[in-house]
């Protein structure tokens, strides 16, 4: 587990784009993930609540399905909001890196 | 049947119709510990305040179709909160009738305070259903009219008859205590025929609204703009259960022999009556609250759509 609090990166949104960054997965496997490079345990329901508002957002896409599991992939409306978000958080650890430097 | 079943069952019907499959089969693979469970009821009341959530597998006119279905239904839910709050409220106002509580309400402020914020809260509250009401009703009529059907009039009569029913009822009641009269209406006698009538009548008098408003086609604008007054109705309805709690605090400290004798409806006991009522009111707010927010969720989606 991560030692430290992803703080607004811990949202399950992001998480899952993250996940999802990675390659296309179904519900069971990005919860693992999520809890493999992250140490965060979605439970059943918050995943599927993030997972409906990802895809009705049109951040995320229905593939189809495989036997009863359905993969889900980012669309590019999905991957820009990921770029973005994570280009936020680098542009902040740089700052934050650099001004512990000088201390 | 296992636990996830069950659970699963808590999520609206689009939602599971949608991910119901996938999420059996996440359940199945991964065991489900108390706070899973927790998480499952949680994501289901999560569900059932947003229903635009269930609906990402359907078309955009399905989605539609589906989302104003979910607001009409939610705003038909809160109609009949409503008539629910304004009978404990009725009765409320009844109860206070007493000579004995008139006089606390005039000597203690507490009391006397709380119910004009009562009645306060009471006329927002119907000032607010009305102004909502008021178009889906007309949009009832016209379409009645435009379509040649008497169905939906014939219902919106009915909470008029159920008024004057009720009405013959209690003048027939007042005139059974008449020497002479009582013979001829033994049966009037019993409490029960009022409280059958009124039952009748608080039941009867929504359900023939919500049977018009389902069998008529009512626009999604219209029930858009309904939202808007509900929030003001169910603001007032809190305001009105606040003062009925303050009203019933400030009764027990100020005059705790009356609060604990028997001035309530029909000389029955005072906290018995007072504690029904503030019940009464409370779920009638909590349901008004809860399909608020659904609606509020619908509406937002809705306008979403169309822009």
């Amino acid at each position: 587990m991560l030692p430290f609090n992803l703080g607004r990166f811990s949202d399950p949104p992001i998480l899952i784009l993250a996940s999802l960054a990675g390659s296309p997965k179904h519900g069971y496997a990005i919860m693992e993930d999520i809890e493999a490079f992250a140490g965060v345990h979605l439970g059943p329901g918050t995943l599927y609540g993030a997972i409906a508002r990802l895809e009705l957002a049109g951040l995320i896409e229905p593939l189809p399905a495989e036997e009863r599991r359905r993969p889900y992939r980012l669309t590019a409306s999905g991957v820009a909001f990921l770029r973005e978000q994570l280009t936020g958080l680098e542009t902040f650890a740089t700052m934050g890196l650099q001004r512990l430097a000088t201390v | 049947m296992k636990l996830n079943t069950y659970l699963l069952r808590l999520y609206p019907r689009l939602w599971r119709e949608r991910y119901e499959e996938e999420m059996l089969a996440l359940l199945e693979q991964h065991p489900l510990s108390f706070r899973d469970s927790l998480d499952l009821c949680l994501g289901a009341l999560d569900a059932s305040l947003h229903p635009p959530l269930g609906t990402t597998g359907l078309s955009r006119s399905d989605r539609t179709v589906q989302l104003v279905a979910t607001l009409r239904r939610s705003m038909l839910t809160i109609f009949c909160a409503w008539v629910g709050f304004l009978l404990a409220g009725w009765g409320f106002e009844k109860m206070t009738e007493d000579a004995q509580v008139q006089a606390v309400a005039h000597a203690h402020s507490v009391v006397g305070i709380s119910f004009i914020l009562f009645v306060l809260g009471g006329g927002i509250a119907v000032l607010a259903m009305v102004v909502g009401g008021l178009p889906i009703v007309l949009t009832v009529i016209r379409s009645a009219l435009a379509r040649r059907q008497g169905g939906p009039l014939i219902l919106l009569t009915v909470p008029m008859l159920a008024g004057v029913v009720f009405w013959l009822t209690t003048w027939l009641l007042g005139a059974n205590d008449q020497p002479g009269i009582q013979q001829l209406w033994p049966l009037l006698h019993h409490k029960g025929l009022f409280w059958v009538t009124l039952l009748t009548a608080a039941i009867a008098s929504p359900a023939a609204v919500c049977f018009a408003v389902v069998r008529s086609e009512i626009s999604e604008q219209v029930l858009r703009f309904a939202v808007f007054p509900s929030v003001l109705a169910a603001l007032a309805m809190g305001l009105s259960l606040a003062a009925t709690i303050l009203w019933g605090i400030g009764l027990q400290a100020s005059a705790p022999h009356l609060f604990t004798g028997d001035a309530g409806l029909l000389r029955s006991s005072t906290t018995g009556t007072w504690l029904g009522i503030v019940s009464a009111m409370a779920l009638a707010t909590l349901l008004t609250g809860f399909f608020l927010l659904r609606a509020c969720s619908v509406r937002s989606a809705l306008r979403n759509a169309t822009e």
